[in-house]
């Protein structure tokens, strides 16, 4: 039986809503820029409350709005086909910067002294296959079979392309605070 | 047989460390990897690193939610102006 339209209301406010903040930062993450992330974030909702009688209650809601944003950006990615990714994958270094700290700031005390707006710039400049496993795993916690899922590929993976992009990250923040003062570059 | 499982070296303990630190190894892996935590200072400083590096992100790469005028705007034009 189809519901009535106070139920797919309620429904959707207590099951679907909840998740807005989650679907915008990934909308963010993907898009780039905010302006673009507000209207993929407006388009996902109204596309998940137009199927809502498709949607199996109790079951997961975020994992579902996350699947259309997804999907939703890479039919408009294709058909743009536009800028090409800021970093060269093949570019970013595999290792974390443990071993240029571990004589001056092991506990990497430096990270505090970088402001959000640099640690965003950051993320920002990864690829995007990079900086989406980023914040699925490091801000948002999807597991990894959930990441996997959700973004199409195997465990395996998830796990090489979250390891490179917490390097890559950690390169550039490190680079940063080098620049900065916030800490000492090790001479080899 | 030893119900103890393998002594594992650093090279092994430092390609699970994400995964030890994300929660997502069996409870045996994650026992040898902790065995050789408990016995190699540099292993342990290591992963102590990645996990402050990892907390330091997850406070502060979190970036801004929707906002209070994106939420405003797909309630009203999803439920009619009077919902918001």
């Amino acid at each position: 039986m189809p519901l009535t339209t106070e139920e797919r209301r309620r429904q959707f406010e207590a099951e679907a809503l909840p998740h807005l903040d989650a679907v915008f930062r990934y909308a963010h993450a993907l898009a780039g820029d905010p302006t673009r992330a507000e209207d993929l974030t407006q388009e996902t909702m109204f596309k998940a409350f137009r199927a809502w009688d498709q949607f199996r209650p109790g079951s997961n809601a975020r994992a579902w709005l996350l699947t259309i944003l997804r999907n939703t950006f890479i039919n408009e990615y294709r058909r743009r086909q536009h800028e090409g990714d800021p970093v060269d994958i093949s570019a970013i270094e595999p290792h974390t910067v443990f071993g240029d700290v571990q004589d001056v700031d092991p506990e990497g005390r430096f990270f505090a002294s970088i402001v959000d707006d640099e640690v965003l710039r950051a993320i920002r400049t990864l690829p995007l296959d990079f900086r989406e496993v980023l914040l699925l795993s490091d801000v948002e916690g999807l597991p990894y079979g959930e990441i996997a899922e959700l973004v199409g590929v195997p465990v395996g993976t998830v796990k090489s392309r979250l390891s490179r992009a917490r390097h890559a990250l950690q390169r550039q923040l490190y680079d940063y605070a080098v620049e900065m003062g916030y800490v000492k570059r090790r001479v080899s | 047989m030893s119900e103890r499982s393998r002594d594992i070296e650093c090279r092994e303990a430092v390609e699970r460390l994400y995964e030890y630190l994300d929660r997502e190894l069996t409870p045996e892996l994650r026992a040898e990897v902790e065995r050789h935590l408990n016995d190699c200072a540099g292993c342990f400083h290591h992963f102590e690193f990645e996990r402050a590096f990892l907390r330091f992100l997850e406070a502060r790469a979190r970036g801004r939610g929707a906002g209070p005028e994106l939420k405003r705007r797909i309630i009203e034009e999803l439920f009619g102006p009077e919902a918001s």
